[in-house]
């Protein structure tokens, strides 16, 4: 992100044995607090399991799971002793860095949150994550601008700066998301608190954040910074869906209905998003193929030079497409092991779960067209396109206007 | 239309020439679709009404309106079993053969086929040192193998990624057997048990009929509570439930949604409510003028019929809370419990039948009486009920008495003559102390006038008491291909991850002697993420100069 300003200190972070401990030290917090759901107290309770974190048996557990995690990374060594990390390293820890600076950054809002009086769950335009939420939309809707005039003029610092603003609106989106987890505990006695992806409002933002991450990454490792201009836009889109949705008054907190009050809803419904943006990127990936092989039967054009070869952009959707599939399948399987618990059924052909099916086939049909039988070119684009738009019907489209199981996901 | 030339066409062009599995995975995605279009296991009337009766027909003989049990459908399924299972029988025993035979030695030719390519000289070293050293680098898995005077050395990575392969297909026809098996060992219906009752057959749907199964046990129902949010949508649905299996009580638990209960295989859900036959008293106020009142005492699911006027009710509901949003249109919602209420279908001679729910208590607005309220539906839909302010508080009898003595008095009195009227009446009932409400009161008693005069009925059904049963529904299922389908699906998960993210790497040394020492030739390929590979291959170069200290001279060179 500010790689640009200081390389070597912020690259460093992410090296040698700061990172290692940190790898270690983050595994030890995750142990220790998933023992504390599963083994402290008489097992997991979906209600109490946050206030236990944040009393002293929450700061014991993860703080022994914490030192148990920095003494293995001692006892177990770097692996690489030569300044670089391992992958699994190196493709975790920023991560987890950033989930931390977003909690960070939440518990800084929260300190702004207006007067208790000034909140009530028939009025929540007080809430302060409504404006930071407005925020992400003006910084998503600035990177895409851009990201677009930075196709023009490849040179200048507008392309930093839709960087910049691309991970800003990722850090002020995860940031509101985790503010109003807390602010959902803030009236009706905190009766209603839940994860903040219970209604398509919450979980437009976390796409956003997902989409937008997913291509910073493949930004910074792969330098094709010209398809930020195609996902910028596809997120833009959605911004505008989402300010609808609050036009609407889709935006407000409202109490879960007891199918949903379960912890699988913040496995299921998490990485179900993780599948949408990385197919989100594909699609983008395509669109950029589209363009550029148009643009290359016309002639040489100076954007030439900025977009990814069509061979690069081919790869990036396919790196795209797998990291969603694996993600969606587990999230599908994890669905219908929620299914299983809640309903009766792992599997009820409920219109949700068809399309979910259709869009893991479409995907499935991808890869089989694309590994084993090494086509590649147009038709995939064209794939990962259509394929996107699949994934959209699904996510959307089947709450909008389809009936089913899922149907708390509908507009109101 | 030149897009569609361009790009769609092609598509279709190839879609011809497809290999089976992509067409299958493409025909089983686009029928999957019809059945979400399409409203499944409604009742065939409702079907004949929508779409007449010839598109009836053909939808019903091709199965559409129970699409994912249909022959065809159920045929697809199983092709896509056979089709994985020819794959595997194909695959399988080549790739195990590929995995376990390496070959360790390298054609000349096949030299221009490697991505990367290195070589080293070692001045005054022997050939089993190097091999000793190279075999120390570590994260490969190394052979080596000695031929005219050459040694070759094989390493590999990622060499078992094609299990990727075998897992993902072998757990897709896992997860399908699971399915099959469910189907056709399991099964999976509701009960509805009232509070105090017991049942012990569950009702399913069958195509677009229902059927029933007896359990092997007896489901009673101890108790059943909701509780709600403040905003009055449901919190919690909780069961307790006595499990009475021949003739002894065996478990005894509370269920709620998402915590189910376990019996001799089958699960045991909470998946509804309703209510399960309520014990309801209410006051019919006569509308004679007698001042009459009878209790009326009727259960939800029965009817009621009043003997002086003919009149029946039918009961169809009861709820004790009814939580609505008390602010006007456009402004902050507001939401207000205005009490339990009952709704019934109410017909008689003359009478155009209506439902209607009636409030057991007064409504109340900000702590004002506004008094006794009933809402009336003329088409009989729950969404179609409409307010009717009935005037005076009725569950005040000093109220129905002064509504009376009102009506005699100002029987025959001009309009401005009502006020004197009011008080004459006021006085009457309540005697000289006049009551704090006295404004609100006359307003009342006015609007009663108005609107008890208005009405049809004979009489004004008011709840005055009740005694709630709920019913709880459950669902039980036994699903004995559950389990195979969570294996199944582990596996697939796994398989996938070695599938996408494992890639084979192999590198090949060749050793011969050179001079006094050696020469060493590196190669190395791998079939995926070569960017990654790029940097292990530099990596193993560093590794190699290091162990068979090369790394030294280099510095000081």
């Amino acid at each position: 992100m500010t790689v640009a300003v200081a390389p070597s200190l912020i690259s460093g972070i992410y090296q040698g044995r700061i990172a290692h401990t940190r790898f270690w030290l983050y595994l030890g917090l995750i142990a220790g607090t998933l023992a504390l759901a599963f083994f402290g107290g008489n097992g997991y309770d979906e209600d109490g399991y946050l206030q236990r974190l944040l009393s002293m048996q929450g700061v014991i557990w993860g703080g022994v799971g914490a030192v148990v995690g920095v003494a293995a990374s001692f006892l177990l060594g770097n692996s690489k002793s030569s300044g670089g990390a391992s992958p699994a390293v190196t493709n975790t820890v920023p991560w987890i860095d950033g989930l931390l600076l977003m909690t960070l950054l939440m518990a800084l809002f929260t300190l702004l949150e207006p007067h208790q009086a000034l909140i009530s769950y028939e009025d929540q335009s007080n809430l302060i994550s409504g404006r930071i939420v407005m925020a992400m939309n003006l910084l998503f809707l600035f990177s895409a601008v851009c990201y677009i005039m930075h196709l023009f003029a490849p040179e200048s610092f507008i392309g930093k700066m839709a960087t910049m603003a691309a991970w800003g609106g990722v850090y002020a989106g995860g940031t509101s998301l985790l503010l109003r987890w807390y602010e959902s505990y803030l009236f009706l006695d905190g009766d209603i608190g839940h994860a903040p992806v219970s209604n398509l409002y919450e979980v437009f933002i976390l796409l956003f954040c997902v989409t937008s991450s997913i291509y910073l990454t493949f930004e910074r490792r792969y330098q094709a910074k010209a398809m930020g201009a195609f996902v910028m836009v596809l997120v833009s889109a959605g911004v505008f869906f989402g300010v609808w949705l609050d036009s609407i008054g889709q935006a407000d907190i409202k109490p879960l209905v007891p199918a949903l009050q379960s912890y699988w809803m913040k496995i299921h419904v998490p990485l179900n998003f993780v599948g949408y943006g990385a197919f989100a990127v594909a699609c983008a990936a395509g669109m950029a193929w589209l363009v550029r092989e148009r643009l290359e039967r016309r002639g040489s054009s100076p954007m030439l030079k900025v977009f990814p070869s069509l061979d690069q952009l081919d790869q990036l959707a396919y790196k795209a497409v797998a990291i969603g599939f694996p993600a969606f399948t587990l999230a599908t399987i994890l669905g219908a092991a929620w299914a299983a618990e809640a309903w009766g059924g792992y599997w009820s052909w409920d219109p949700k779960e068809t399309w979910a099916l259709i869009v893991w086939l479409f995907y499935g049909a991808y890869l089989h067209v694309r590994v084993s039988h090494g086509w590649s070119g147009k038709t995939l684009a064209v794939w990962a396109v259509v394929g996107f738009l699949v994934t959209l019907f699904c996510f959307v489209g089947v709450n909008m206007y389809l009936s089913g199981l899922h149907s708390y996901g509908r507009l109101a | 239309m030149s897009y569609y030339r361009e790009s769609i066409k092609p598509l279709f062009l190839r879609m011809a020439s497809m290999p089976l599995a992509i067409v299958l995975l493409m025909v089983l995605a686009i029928a999957s679709v019809i059945g979400t279009v399409l409203l499944q296991n409604q009742e065939h009337a409702d079907y004949l009404n929508q779409f007449g009766p010839v598109w009836y027909w053909v939808f019903r003989s091709m199965g559409l309106f129970d699409m994912y049990h249909a022959w065809w459908f159920i045929g697809l399924l199983g092709f896509l079993m056979v089709t994985l299972s020819f794959c595997l029988w194909h695959n399988v025993p080549r790739m195990l053969k590929e995995m376990r035979s390496r070959k360790i030695t390298l054609a000349e030719h096949a030299w221009k086929r490697m991505q990367h390519t290195h070589e080293l000289s070692l001045p005054e070293m022997d050939m089993n040192v190097v091999i000793e050293r190279v075999e120390k680098v570590a994260g490969w898995k190394w052979l080596s193998y000695q031929e005219e005077g050459r040694t070759y050395l094989r390493g590999d990575k990622g060499r078992y990624h094609k299990w990727g392969y075998i897992l993902v297909h072998s757990a897709l026809l896992i997860v399908l057997i699971g399915g099959w098996m469910s189907v056709q060992f399991g099964f999976r219906g509701n009960m509805a048990v009232p509070e105090g009752g017991m049942e012990s057959q569950i009702s399913y749907v069958k195509g677009t009929g229902v059927e029933s199964l007896d359990m092997p046990f007896e489901v009673r129902c101890n108790n059943f509570e909701i509780d709600f949010f403040p905003t009055g949508a449901p919190k919690e649905f909780r069961s307790n439930l006595t499990i009475i299996d021949q003739g002894k009580e065996v478990v005894t638990s509370d269920i709620i949604v998402n915590e189910p209960l376990f019996y001799k295989g089958v699960r045991i859900y909470q998946a509804s409510f309703g209510d399960g036959g309520s014990k309801v008293e209410l006051k019919l106020f006569r509308l004679d003028g007698s001042k009459r009142i009878d209790v009326a005492k009727g259960e939800v699911y029965k009817t009621y019929t009043d003997s002086e006027s003919g009149i029946s009710m039918e009961i169809t509901d009861f709820k004790p809370f009814n939580v609505e949003n008390m602010a006007a249109p456009g402004q902050a919602k507001k939401f207000q419990d205005i009490g339990p209420a009952v709704d019934f279908i109410l017909r008689g001679p003359g009478l155009k039948p209506v439902k209607v729910r009636s409030f057991m208590n007064p409504f109340m607005v900000d702590g004002q009486n506004q008094g006794s309220l009933i809402m009336v539906s003329l088409s009989g839909d729950n969404r179609d009920f409409q307010s009717f302010f009935l005037g005076p508080d009725l569950t005040n009898p000093k109220e129905w008495d002064l509504f009376h003595a009102f009506g005699q008095k100002a029987s025959g009195v001009s309009d401005g003559g009502s006020v004197e009227a009011f008080k004459a009446a006021v006085r009457e009932v309540y005697g000289e102390k006049m009551p704090e409400d006295i404004q609100d009161l006359g307003i009342r008693t006015l609007q009663g006038v108005n609107s008890l005069s208005s009405l049809p009925w004979p009489f004004v059904p008011v709840l005055d008491d009740f005694d709630q049963v709920y019913y709880t529904g459950l669902q039980l299922a036994r699903d004995p291909g559950m389990n195979v389908v969570w294996v199944g699906s582990a596996l697939l998960t796994f398989g996938l991850c070695i599938m996408l993210y494992v890639s084979h790497r192999k590198v090949w040394l060749v050793v011969e002697a050179q001079d006094k020492g050696m020469r060493v030739r590196v190669a190395g390929l791998a079939n995926r993420n070569l960017m990654a590979f790029d940097r292990e291959f530099n990596d193993l170069l560093r590794e190699l100069d290091d162990n068979l200290g090369l790394s030294k001279q280099g510095e000081s060179a």
